[in-house]
C-alpha cells in the first residue's frame, strides 16, 4: 500500500510526551492536563482553555530511579512513567487528573501529589509551580448509584479544581463543546478504523495504532486537521494486490501504547484488526451521546462506565459480558483469533488473560494466543516465535475447516 | 562450686532457665530436631509455667478441640469434611504445634494471655468449618439442607458486621478465611498446593500470592458448597477483584459485589459506600426472604464496640508501660481475626480472661517481657507462614513487637444512635479493611507509621516487604528515604504472604540477624536461635 501522507509525522509525535503539538498548544496559552487511565474522561480535560495528554513514556527501557522508588516488582508502565517524570519529561504538565484504578499507576500519581503530604518530603517531581494532582474515585460497578457517584466525583475532583486553579470554563455549554470536538475525533478514528473490516484491509494495525495514539496524546484541535486529511486519504487508498497477512486477529489486553508491539504481531503474519486494550479505540472512540436537556457530567460519567470493558468491573454480568464483547468484535471484524496480552505485574489482566484464554476458546470457539509482555518490548524473539506458531495454528485450523 | 551448680539446677528446675546466654541461658534453639523442628523434648518453663502450659494450654486446647467438634455439628460432619477437603486434615492436628511456635519461651502472664487469644481463634475456626461442612451440598448428596439455606458465603475481606441484621437467622461464613488464611498460619505447606494449582492454568507467579491461593482453592474444587449466594468485594487490592472474577466462574451462583473505594478519605466516597451497603442488604433480603433487623444490627454493633473499647485499653497499657502481657503474634492474629470476622461470643469470653491478666500485670507492675531491648512496631502486611517471627525475635534479640499495622486498622467505634450515623460508620469501618487502610489505601496512611511509633513509644520498625504487593512495593523508595532522613532504625522483612518458598523463614531470620549484628552491633540474647533449619516444619 502507498504510505499514508502523515504517518511519519504521526510517528514523530509519539517520540515524546511533550511533542510538537503539545508545545504549540502551550504556546497558545492552554493548560496541559495529564491522565493515565481511560476512566478519567479525556473530554473533560479538553474543555476550552486546556487539553488532555494521556501519559506515555516512549523509549523508556531502563527505569532505574523509578525502580528504586517503586521496586522492580511493579508494572513497567507505571515505573516508566515515574522515570520519565523524574527525568523532567512531564514538566510541561499543569495538572494530573489521577484515578486509583490500578494500584501501580495510583502509586505513581501519588508520588506526583506529594506536596499535599506532611509526612514525606516533597520530591517536587513535576517542576512546575502551577502543577497539582487530584484524585477521583472510579466505581467498580455499572449501576445507577455508580453513575451518580462518578458524576459527583468528576464535578468535585476534575471540574471544580480546573476552574479554581486555571479559571477553566466548566459550564454545560463548554462541556458540550468539548464533547462535540471529541465526537468529531471519534468519528474520524472510527471511519479510518472501519477499513480494517474489509476482506483485505486498507490500513494496517500498526498504522491505526499510531493514529489512535496521536489522538490521545495531542491537543484535539491541533490533531484534528491531520485526522481529517488522513480520513480523506483513506477513501482512495488501494490495498496491496496480494494480502500481506495470513490471518486477522483481535489484540486484547492491558495497557499498550507501543505501536512497535502491533508491528511485531503483524510482522509474524497476523493483521491486527481490533485494538481492544487500554489506549485502544474500541472503548475510547465511542461517540458520546449527549441529548439536549441531559446533565452533561452525568451523561459523561455514565458513558465512561458503560463503554469500558476493564477487568476492574466486578459484578457477575460485567465479567461475562466482557468475554462476549471480544467474541462479538472478532465476528464484526472477521478476525480468525484473539491475542490476549497482559503486561508483566498487571494483576487485573493476569487473571483476565487466564479466564479469557479458557472461555474464548471453550465458549466461543476462538483460537487464543495468551502472552505476557513488558511495557516496552526490547526482547522480541520469544514473542515472535509465539506469534508465528499461533498464526500457523490458525492457518491449519482454517485448512481443516476447508476455508 | 558443686553447691553453686546444685543450687542453679534447682533454681532452673523451679523457675526455668534464665533467658540470656550470660546467665547460663535456656538455649531454645537446641530444643528442636533439625528440619522438622519437632521437639526433642518439650520446653521446661519452670514448675508452675510448665504445669500451666501442659494443663491449661496443651491439654485444655486438645480437649476443647474435640469438645467444639462434638458440640458444633458433631464428629460425623467433621469426619466427612476431613475426608473431602485436604486443608482440614493438614491443619487440624498441627494446631498445638502452632501454639508452641507462637508461645515459645514465653513465661508467666505473657504465656497465659497470649494462649487465650490462640484458644479463641481455634474455637472460631472450628465453628466456621463445621458450619461449612454441615451445610455443604457435597457432603450431603447434593441436597440443600436448612443450614445451607441459612448460610451466606462471602470473601474474607467482607467484614462480617454487614450481616449483623440477620444475626441468629443467617450465618455468614467467609469463603477463604479457614481453607486458606487460617490454614497457612498453622501449616505453611497446605497453601502451596493451591498456589501451584492456579499457576498451572496460566496465572503468572507475580500477582499477590494470597489471591493466588484463594483462587487455587477453587481451581482444585476444594471449597465446600455451603450457601446459596455469595458476596464478593474488591478489598484489599486489584488482585482481589480478579480473584472474585475467577471464583465467580467456578461458583456460578447469585452474587453481589460490594465495591469499596481505595481512597477513602473523601467524604463523598463514604456516601457511595453507604448506598452500596444498603444494596447489599436488599440483595440478602431478596435471596433469603428474611427481613433486615435494625435491632439486631445495633445490638451486635454495641457488642462489637465493647471489644473495641477493651482493645483501646490494651493499647493504652502497651503504649505507656512495660506491663503489656500479650506477645506480638497473639496480638496481631487475634485482633485481625476478631475485627474482620465481627462480633462473636468467644471474643468476649477471651477478653474477660485477658482483662484479668492485664489488670494483674498493671497493678503488680509485672513486666512480661523483661529482656526487651527494642520496642518494635511491625508495619505493613505480615508473612502468614511466619507470623511467629516476633516470638523468635524477642527470644533471640530482645526485639519486642509492641503493636503492628493490622491491629491498628479498625481504630473506631460504630455509632448506633441513628440509622444515618450507623451506616456512615459501617462504611468507614468497611473501607478500612485488612491490608487496605495503611497498605493500599492512600499513601499518606502508610506514613501514619511515624505517628504510631510515637504513640506506642517504639524505637524500631520491622518493615514487612510483601514482595508481590504492588501497593507497598510502590512506596519502597520513599520509606528508605524517610527512614534515613528521620534516623529511624528499621529492618525489612521480605516475604510472600503465604508462600514460604519465596523467602524462607531461615532467610527472614538471617536478615534480622545481619541487621542486629552489623547495623546495631548487638549480641544475641540466645545465640542458639541464630541459625537453625526448620525448612520442613509446619
Amino acid at each position: 500500500m502507498k504510505d499514508l501522507k502523515h504517518l511519519i509525522y504521526f510517528e514523530n509525535l509519539l517520540q515524546e510526551a511533550n511533542n510538537e503539538l503539545v508545545q504549540q498548544a502551550k504556546k497558545d496559552g492552554l493548560r496541559a492536563i495529564g491522565y493515565t487511565c481511560y476512566f478519567m474522561p479525556e473530554v473533560l480535560l479538553d474543555l476550552p482553555g486546556c487539553f488532555s495528554v494521556r501519559l506515555r513514556a516512549p523509549r523508556c527501557t531502563s527505569p532505574d530511579i523509578a525502580t528504586y522508588y517503586m521496586s522492580a516488582r511493579v508494572c513497567h508502565y507505571a515505573r516508566s512513567l515515574m522515570e520519565r517524570a523524574l527525568e523532567g519529561g512531564f514538566n510541561f504538565l499543569d495538572a494530573q487528573m489521577a484515578t486509583e484504578t490500578c494500584t501501580a499507576t495510583c502509586r505513581f500519581q501519588e508520588h506526583l501529589q506529594q506536596k499535599h503530604l506532611d509526612s514525606v518530603d516533597d520530591m517536587r517531581i513535576i517542576d512546575n509551580d502551577d502543577f497539582f494532582c487530584e484524585f477521583s474515585d472510579v466505581p467498580f460497578k455499572n449501576n445507577e448509584i455508580s453513575y451518580e457517584h462518578y458524576a459527583t466525583q468528576l464535578r468535585a475532583h476534575v471540574l471544580q479544581p480546573l476552574h479554581d486553579h486555571f479559571g477553566i470554563d466548566i459550564s454545560d455549554e463548554a462541556i458540550r463543546k468539548a464533547v462535540e470536538q471529541q465526537n468529531e475525533v471519534s468519528r474520524l478514528i472510527n471511519e479510518i478504523g472501519d477499513y480494517r473490516k474489509l476482506d483485505n484491509p486498507t490500513i494496517t494495525g500498526y498504522e491505526f495504532h499510531v493514529i489512535q495514539l496521536c489522538s490521545l496524546v495531542c491537543p484535539k484541535y491541533l490533531i484534528l486537521p491531520y485526522l481529517r486529511e488522513t480520513a480523506e486519504e483513506m477513501k482512495t487508498r488501494e490495498p496491496d494486490m496480494k494480502k500481506e497477512f495470513r490471518c486477522k486477529v483481535v489484540l486484547a489486553g492491558s495497557e499498550n501504547d507501543d505501536p512497535d508491539f502491533t508491528k511485531l504481531v503483524e510482522s509474524c503474519g497476523a493483521r491486527v484488526v481490533v485494538d481492544r486494550y487500554c489506549y485502544g479505540a474500541v472503548e475510547s472512540r465511542q461517540i458520546i451521546d449527549l441529548p439536549d436537556g441531559v446533565d452533561p457530567v452525568y451523561a459523561i460519567a455514565k458513558h465512561y462506565l458503560h463503554s469500558s470493558n476493564c477487568p476492574r468491573f466486578m459484578p457477575q454480568d460485567e465479567m461475562r459480558a466482557r468475554k462476549k464483547r471480544i467474541a462479538e468484535l472478532a465476528k464484526e471484524y472477521h478476525a480468525d483469533g484473539v491475542i490476549i496480552a497482559s503486561n508483566k505485574f498487571c494483576e487485573y489482566w493476569s487473571y483476565e488473560r487466564v479466564i479469557d484464554t479458557v472461555i474464548l476458546k471453550r465458549d466461543f470457539g476462538l483460537p487464543v494466543c495468551s502472552i505476557e509482555k513488558e511495557y516496552i518490548n526490547t526482547a522480541s524473539g520469544q514473542l515472535r516465535t509465539r506469534f508465528q506458531a499461533f498464526v500457523e495454528s490458525v492457518e491449519i485450523k482454517k485448512i481443516q475447516e476447508g476455508k | 562450686m558443686a553447691k553453686k551448680s546444685v543450687s542453679k539446677a534447682l533454681r532452673d528446675f523451679w523457675y526455668g532457665k534464665p533467658h540470656t546466654a550470660e546467665e547460663g541461658g535456656r538455649r531454645l534453639g537446641e530444643l528442636h530436631e533439625d528440619k522438622t523442628h519437632l521437639y526433642k523434648h518439650r520446653e521446661w518453663r519452670g514448675v508452675a509455667d510448665t504445669m500451666y502450659y501442659f494443663y491449661n494450654i496443651w491439654l485444655y486446647n486438645y480437649i476443647f478441640m474435640v469438645k467444639d467438634i462434638m458440640v458444633m455439628h458433631g464428629p460425623i460432619t467433621f469426619a466427612k469434611g476431613l475426608w473431602r477437603y485436604r486443608w482440614v486434615g493438614q491443619t487440624y492436628l498441627p494446631v498445638l504445634h502452632w501454639f508452641d511456635r507462637g508461645l515459645e519461651g514465653m513465661r508467666g502472664e505473657a504465656m497465659k494471655a497470649s494462649a487465650w487469644h490462640y484458644r479463641a481463634m481455634v474455637s472460631t475456626t472450628i465453628r466456621q468449618f463445621q458450619r461449612m461442612f454441615a451445610a455443604d451440598t457435597r457432603l450431603h448428596g447434593g441436597k440443600q439442607n436448612e443450614l445451607y439455606k441459612h448460610t451466606i458465603a462471602h470473601n474474607e475481606t467482607v467484614w462480617g458486621g454487614v450481616f449483623y441484621p440477620w444475626d441468629g437467622e443467617i450465618t455468614n461464613v467467609p469463603l477463604e478465611m479457614i481453607p486458606y488464611f487460617v490454614t497457612c498460619h498453622v501449616n505453611s505447606h497446605t497453601v502451596l498446593n493451591y498456589i501451584d494449582a492456579v499457576q498451572s492454568i496460566g496465572l503468572p507467579g507475580d500477582p499477590c500470592p494470597m489471591c493466588q491461593a484463594e483462587s487455587g482453592i477453587f481451581v482444585l474444587d476444594d471449597v465446600p458448597d455451603y450457601a446459596p449466594a455469595v458476596i464478593t468485594c474488591n478489598e484489599a487490592c486489584d488482585a482481589s477483584v480478579s480473584t472474585s472474577t475467577l471464583q465467580d466462574w467456578f461458583f456460578d451462583k447469585p452474587l453481589f459485589s460490594l465495591p469499596m473505594p481505595m481512597l477513602f478519605d473523601d467524604p463523598l466516597v463514604k456516601k457511595y459506600v453507604m448506598r452500596e451497603i444498603e444494596e447489599l442488604w436488599k440483595f440478602v433480603e431478596q435471596q433469603y426472604g428474611i427481613p433486615f433487623s435494625w435491632e439486631k444490627l445495633t445490638k451486635k454493633l454495641e457488642l462489637q464496640n465493647e471489644l473495641q473499647r477493651f482493645e483501646w485499653e490494651k493499647w493504652e497499657v502497651a503504649a505507656k508501660s512495660d506491663y503489656y502481657p500479650i506477645n506480638g503474634v497473639a496480638q496481631a492474629l487475634y485482633r485481625i481475626y476478631q475485627t474482620q470476622y465481627g462480633d462473636w461470643e468467644i471474643w468476649h469470653v477471651t477478653d474477660k480472661k485477658v482483662r484479668k491478666i492485664l489488670e494483674k500485670c498493671v497493678s503488680k507492675k509485672i513486666n512480661s517481657f523483661p529482656q526487651t531491648r527494642h520496642r518494635v512496631i511491625a508495619w505493613s502486611c505480615a508473612p502468614l507462614y511466619y507470623s511467629n517471627w516476633c516470638t523468635w525475635a524477642y527470644n533471640c534479640w530482645g526485639l519486642n513487637v509492641i503493636i503492628n499495622m493490622d491491629s491498628l486498622m479498625f481504630d473506631m467505634e460504630i455509632r448506633t444512635d441513628s440509622y444515618e450515623h450507623t451506616l456512615e460508620d459501617m462504611a468507614q469501618y468497611h473501607m478500612w479493611a485488612p491490608m487496605r487502610r495503611m497498605a493500599v489505601g492512600g499513601m499518606h496512611h502508610m506514613f501514619e507509621l511515624w505517628d504510631y511509633m510515637k504513640r506506642f513509644n517504639c524505637d524500631m520498625v520491622a518493615m514487612y516487604d510483601q514482595l508481590q504487593c504492588k501497593g507497598v512495593q510502590g512506596l519502597h523508595g520513599l520509606f528508605e528515604d524517610e527512614f534515613r532522613k528521620r534516623d529511624i532504625k528499621a529492618f525489612w522483612i521480605p516475604h510472600a504472604l503465604p508462600d514460604s518458598r519465596t523467602v524462607s523463614r531461615a532467610e527472614i531470620r538471617r536478615l534480622i540477624n545481619d541487621y542486629m549484628s552489623t547495623v546495631m552491633h548487638e549480641e544475641p540474647l540466645d545465640p542458639s536461635l541464630l541459625d537453625f533449619d526448620d525448612s520442613m516444619t509446619w
